[in-house]
């Protein structure tokens, strides 16, 4: 599956493209809003995981500009450390498919992802 | 031969001006000469001090660059092993090593990359859970970092202290909790927050013992943060009458809300012994504790308390008798309608309502002579239905 990555902190997007190629994916890494959804047409993706605070362009917006575009066949994954309801259900609202709240366990996110994975396969 | 004169006399003007003109011009001359001399030595001296000043800039971006590529290095090597106990795979006994490079080793002695180290690894680890984060924690210990964060903890600057007792915390070094009680006192605040949540984080409710000695004030976030730090853990019994009669306002009011959190009923009366206490907040904790831990007798001391304390303590009384008043309470409540503070009279009404049927049959023969007793009850009986 081919997976784009927003993440502004580095030590972490690290993280996530090493956990993700480690799973047999093939990874986009973007460290900003605008960064990503400039690869997202680039490369149109499988699935995009995205932090919410991010520079210029949030993740929630990134969920905006996907949902809008590709309504059905590109899944949104939110990685956050902002577990306010408020935002959780903004971004559900906005058309998010799973929300992850920062810390989060890197196998969690891993079976998290597989779910997709089958989805999109099947 | 007035003509002739004329043209004598302009002679000797001009000629007694012939001196006065050249040493004009002399002096035009040699100012000129000073002057480009002058300037000559001004342009000299800019020329060296720019000189200077692009050797220091080059020199200055020389060693940024090489500081900058030395971090990025750095920060390579860091990531790498984080990122290999993150996604270590082996089983993780105390005695297992998470692979290390040399470099990586020969590196820790440096203080610049330890520091880093332990930035980015404090970093994961508040980012991640599960066996990943132990894994983190493991490499922590393994590497010796919670020595130097030991080490720290002697600083005299209280900023570095509080992050040192904030890295032992998060990485759960439980072994120093000896060592952090006495940072529970500290006269800054932020180093007595960070080891009074680490105590509580190490032993759950035992960390409490710090109460016992401390003689500065605990704010109110502190007490939130200590109050929902205990939440996450199962209730124990804790002795907390000595609290209760501490000398410290701040650890009273704290182990009021404790005793109201954990429905410590056998406090009961020391609780009560609270309402006189000369610290407001005291009392006001006091009042909303009773609202919770009460006997038939406990609206009584509230009563006779009432009159004694201002507006905003009567309120909180008139909410208290509310939820636990009784049929004794009615007459009370009734000599409150007349007083002309609508806050005052929405009290009352509300607590009459609640006041089961006795409480509410007095509130309607009272409605029937005050219209805006009447409002009121009418309002309260909606949100009641509602």
């Amino acid at each position: 599956m081919k997976i784009l990555v927003a993440e502004d902190d580095e030590l972490m997007l690290k993280m996530l493209e090493f956990r993700l190629k480690k799973d047999g994916h093939e990874v986009i890494v973007t460290h900003d809003g605008r960064e990503a959804l400039a690869k997202i047409e680039e490369f149109k993706p499988d699935l995009v995981i995205t932090d919410i605070m991010m520079p210029f362009l949030s993740g929630l917006e990134i969920i905006g500009a996907v949902k809008k575009q590709y309504p059905n066949t590109m899944p949104v994954i939110i990685i956050s450390g902002m577990g306010q309801e408020s935002v959780v259900l903004e971004a559900f609202q906005l058309g998010a498919d799973d929300y992850i709240t920062k810390p989060f366990s890197p196998n969690e996110l891993s079976v998290r992802v597989k779910r997709f994975d089958r989805a999109s396969t099947s | 031969m007035i003509g002739l004169l004329q043209v004598s006399m302009m002679e000797t003007l001009l000629s007694s001006l012939i001196p006065i003109i050249a040493s004009i011009k002399l002096f035009l001359t040699f100012a000129f000469v000073i002057r480009l001399r002058t300037l000559g030595l001004v342009i000299i001296f800019f020329t060296i001090v720019m000189v200077v000043l692009l050797v220091f800039i080059l020199i200055f971006i020389y060693l940024k660059n090489k500081h900058e590529k030395k971090y990025a290095k750095y920060k390579i090597i860091s990531g790498l092993l984080i990122r290999k106990a993150v996604f270590f795979d082996g089983i993780m006994l105390e005695e297992t090593l998470i692979p290390v490079t040399k470099r990586a080793t020969k590196l820790m002695v440096n203080n610049r990359f330890r520091k880093l180290f332990t930035e980015d690894l404090i970093t994961a680890k508040n980012n991640i859970t599960g066996t990943s984060a132990e894994n983190l924690k493991h490499l922590y210990r393994q590497l010796n970092l919670h020595k130097n964060a030991f080490q720290d903890l002697k600083s005299t600057r209280w900023h570095i202290k509080a992050k040192a007792i904030q890295e032992l915390n998060l990485m759960e070094i439980i072994e120093f909790k000896d060592n952090l009680f006495p940072f529970t006192n500290h006269k800054t605040e932020l180093v007595r927050m960070e080891a009074q949540t680490a105590l509580i984080q190490f032993t759950g409710f035992e960390g409490l013992q710090f109460l016992d000695t401390i003689t500065y004030s605990i704010s109110e976030w502190q007490q939130i943060k200590l109050l929902q730090k205990l939440s996450n853990l199962p209730p124990v019994h804790i002795k907390i009458d000595d609290w209760l009669k501490s000398t410290n306002n701040s650890v009273v009011v704290f182990a009021l809300k404790l005793a109201r959190n954990y429905h410590h009923f056998e406090l009961h009366d020391l609780i009560l012994t609270c309402l006189d206490h000369s610290d407001a907040q005291v009392r006001q904790q006091a009042i909303y504790c009773l609202g919770e831990i009460y006997t038939n007798e406990t609206s009584i001391h509230l009563i006779s308390r009432f009159w004694r304390e201002g507006l905003k303590h009567q309120l909180l009384i008139i909410k208290a008798l509310k939820n636990i008043g009784s049929e004794n309470d009615i007459p009370f409540l009734l000599t409150l309608l007349p007083i002309d503070n609508y806050e005052m009279k929405l009290a009352a009404v509300e607590a009459l309502a609640f006041n089961g049927k006795k409480g509410l049959s007095s509130l309607n023969s009272y409605c029937k002579k005050d219209i805006e007793i009447h409002n009121i009850s009418m309002q309260v009986k909606e949100e009641l239905v509602a």
